[in-house]
């Protein structure tokens, strides 16, 4: 006889999971009491939004399914950013929750949500376990959802008394799922049809997103780019997935995308599409999205297509399967010369990166953090004026290398997810970059760093402004900077000390003369290949904004290259 | 108005998953049958929608993990125009009740 709580853990290791993150609490506490020699390692966070940020982080660098724990009422409630998290960016995550007892479910009992509810439709598939007998197969078939094609959120929500009772245990189960419609895999008559739109071509271009990674496709994919070597750019969750040295590559796309990838995607008369979502913020105003160019999208979540902009060939399937499927049917055919299409819009003067940019002491200040990297490394950002600087300088191609909250855009994700990261690739670099805003939303896993010895770098870019939103204000709300003011900040080098964490500040003094000083040099050095924890506080100009920009509700071809007077 | 025919097994929170694809776009939901259909269950929605939308409910319901099949055709408006039953019945009966 094994308790339920015995039998979630020996489900969890049958699913091949070694580490969950998570919180106690009194639900949930008979899940906690069994642990010990479980085999599953759990890591303590400061807060449940920690927990299942850091799971995503553990699973956004692995591929594998993350899992989170996090008691009931409160304990559950903190999990749901991170679950909608997940749905956006399509990280494979399971969350168990503990519930109140069976019989106290629906009468407002001490911490009681209804969390089924809550995370319905931010989940893939949910479950509110009623017996100790559907433990195995609740598990078994949330992790099925979790990790099969567009990856994505799981809960399982498991009554106290569900976790305490017992029963005999036949061991973990498999789940297998019913055959349906919507399972269908690309028609093969796709393929030609690619062909005959590319041969129709003048200025093809191709975007690569995240579903790029997730399928596993990334050296078909790169096969492929390099037979077609046509203009080609990423979404911010694309990064990596090209190598950005390739001579068609025109590095990301989008609302601060570089201006060559934002022209091509403008003038283009045939839009191939690997594995993104085309939301706004790679389209811009979607009814003058890509205007002159027919659409092939290759996705494997139909809900996905047309979302935005309606495309003419819809590609449904695994890129793992159909790209190799284009691909050799591209090996049959010759495609025109696009060599001058190619010319310009990789030529030097649209490659060319924004001067003014180069200029800003905290851009130097990543490229150089940048080009110092050990080779085995990971960058994570938060969320706001420094994500976007970052995804623009980042330069790797490592597939799983540049992680953040793209979809979401949830402050405070770094921090914690950068935990998980850590975890999962304890030889690594792991870069965090966070502003001041959002490192003090999740700032309690200084404590989860420190207890775990973990060597996260982590940055903050600290111009003492909430900056994307202060730059939006500057530009389009005549520069009322309401309640975006964060110059009462702490000290966060004293606040690392308090966490027993090693910390230094930087200002951009250091970054105006070009290469940078030895002793900057060396600092920065020291920092990425020190074995403990460290904190750097970057101090950044205030009114540092972010170019290009494409204002809301603008063409991708209306950016801004610097500001512009207000309005 | 259209009419949607949405089979799928009848398991925990699959119909809410139905109706939120729909409520999530701010779509009136005046018309909901549920019902078993042979081994798994349909649900019927009336709802007032465009080409886009139309196409955006149908991958999203399929997207549902236990979604078997959507069907559609026009809704016969007038069948489904007759109102509600009474919000405050439930409230009456029982104050009648409290009164006797």
């Amino acid at each position: 006889m094994l308790k339920g709580a015995d039998i979630v853990l020996r489900c969890l290791r049958a699913e091949g999971v070694e580490l969950v993150f998570g919180y106690p609490g009194g639900a949930i506490m008979p899940l906690y009491d069994a642990l010990e020699g479980s085999g599953v390692r759990h890591i303590l966070t400061r807060h449940e939004q920690g927990a299942v940020f850091a799971a995503e982080g553990y699973a956004r660098v692995t591929g594998q399914v993350g899992v989170a724990m996090a008691t009931s009422g409160p304990g559950a409630t903190n999990l749901v950013t991170g679950i909608a998290d997940a749905k956006m960016d399509s990280v494979p995550l399971v969350c168990i929750t503990g519930q109140v007892r069976s019989p106290l479910i629906g009468t407002d009992a001490f911490q009681e949500t209804d969390v089924f509810g809550v995370t319905l439709s931010l989940t893939k598939w949910s479950r509110l376990v009623r017996t100790i007998d559907e433990i195995p197969e609740a598990i078994a078939e949330g992790f099925h959802w979790a990790r099969s094609g567009r990856p994505g959120p799981v809960v399982i929500d498991i009554p106290t008394d569900m976790l305490k009772a017992k029963k005999e245990f036949a061991g973990p189960v498999k789940f297998t799922p019913h055959a349906r419609p919507a399972d269908a895999k690309a028609e093969g008559g796709f393929t030609d049809t690619i062909v005959a739109l590319l041969q129709q071509s003048s200025k093809p271009v191709a975007l690569v997103g995240a579903g790029a990674k997730l399928s596993g496709a990334i050296p078909d994919l790169r096969r492929l780019l390099d037979d077609l070597n046509v203009p080609t750019f990423a979404t911010v969750h694309g990064l990596g997935a090209v190598p950005p040295e390739a001579p068609y590559y025109l590095g990301m796309v989008g609302m601060h995308g570089t201006r060559a990838a934002n022209t091509a995607l403008h003038e283009t008369d045939l839009l191939m599409v690997f594995g993104a979502r085309l939301d706004d913020r790679v389209t811009g105003e979607p009814t003058r999205f890509a205007p002159h160019a027919k659409i092939v999208h290759f996705e494997i979540d139909p809900a996905q297509l047309d979302r935005v902009r309606p495309c003419d060939l819809p590609v449904i399937g695994n890129l793992a399967d159909t790209i190799p499927a284009f691909q050799a049917e591209l090996k049959r055919h010759s495609l025109p010369d696009f060599s001058s299409w190619r010319g310009v819009a990789c030529g030097a003067e649209r490659a060319e990166l924004d001067p003014r940019g180069l200029a800003q002491p905290t851009i130097r200040f990543l490229d150089e953090l940048f080009s110092r990297l050990p080779e085995n490394n990971v960058v994570l950002t938060d969320v706001g004026q420094h994500q976007m600087w970052a995804a623009q300088r980042y330069r790797s191609s490592s597939p799983r290398g540049f992680i953040t909250s793209g979809g979401l855009g949830a402050m405070g994700f770094a921090l914690p997810a950068a935990v998980g990261v850590q975890l999962a690739k304890p030889g690594a670099c792991v870069l965090c970059v966070s502003g001041d805003g959002g490192f003090q939303m999740n700032i309690q896993e200084l404590a989860t760093v420190h207890r775990l010895g973990l060597p996260v770098k982590m940055v903050i870019i600290d111009n003492k402004y909430l900056g994307m939103v202060r730059q939006w204000q500057q530009l389009f709300y005549q520069r009322n900077y309401a309640e975006t003011d964060l110059s009462d900040n702490p000290d966060f080098v004293e606040i690392a000390k308090a966490y027993k964490i090693h910390s230094f500040r930087l200002d951009e003094d250091a970054m105006r003369e070009f290469p940078v000083s030895q002793e900057t040099g060396d600092q920065i050095d020291r920092f990425l290949r020190s074995p403990e924890p460290e904190l750097l506080v970057f101090d950044c100009a205030p009114e540092a904004n972010v170019f290009p920009m494409v204002p809301a509700g603008a063409a991708l071809s209306e950016m801004l290259l610097e500001e512009e007077p207000t309005q | 108005m259209q009419t949607f025919h949405i089979r799928y097994r009848n398991t925990q929170g699959t119909l809410m998953r139905i109706l939120n694809a729909a409520s999530r776009r701010a779509l009136d939901l005046p018309v909901v049958q549920a019902e078993p259909a042979e081994h798994d269950h349909q649900v019927t929605l009336a709802l007032d929608v465009n080409q886009k939308q139309v196409g955006q409910l149908y991958r999203e319901w399929y997207g549902i993990a236990d979604v078997i099949k959507v069907t559609s055709g026009a809704a016969h408006t007038n069948a489904w125009a007759l109102p509600h039953p009474p919000a405050g019945v439930a409230i009456e009966e029982s104050r009648a009740a409290a009164r006797a």
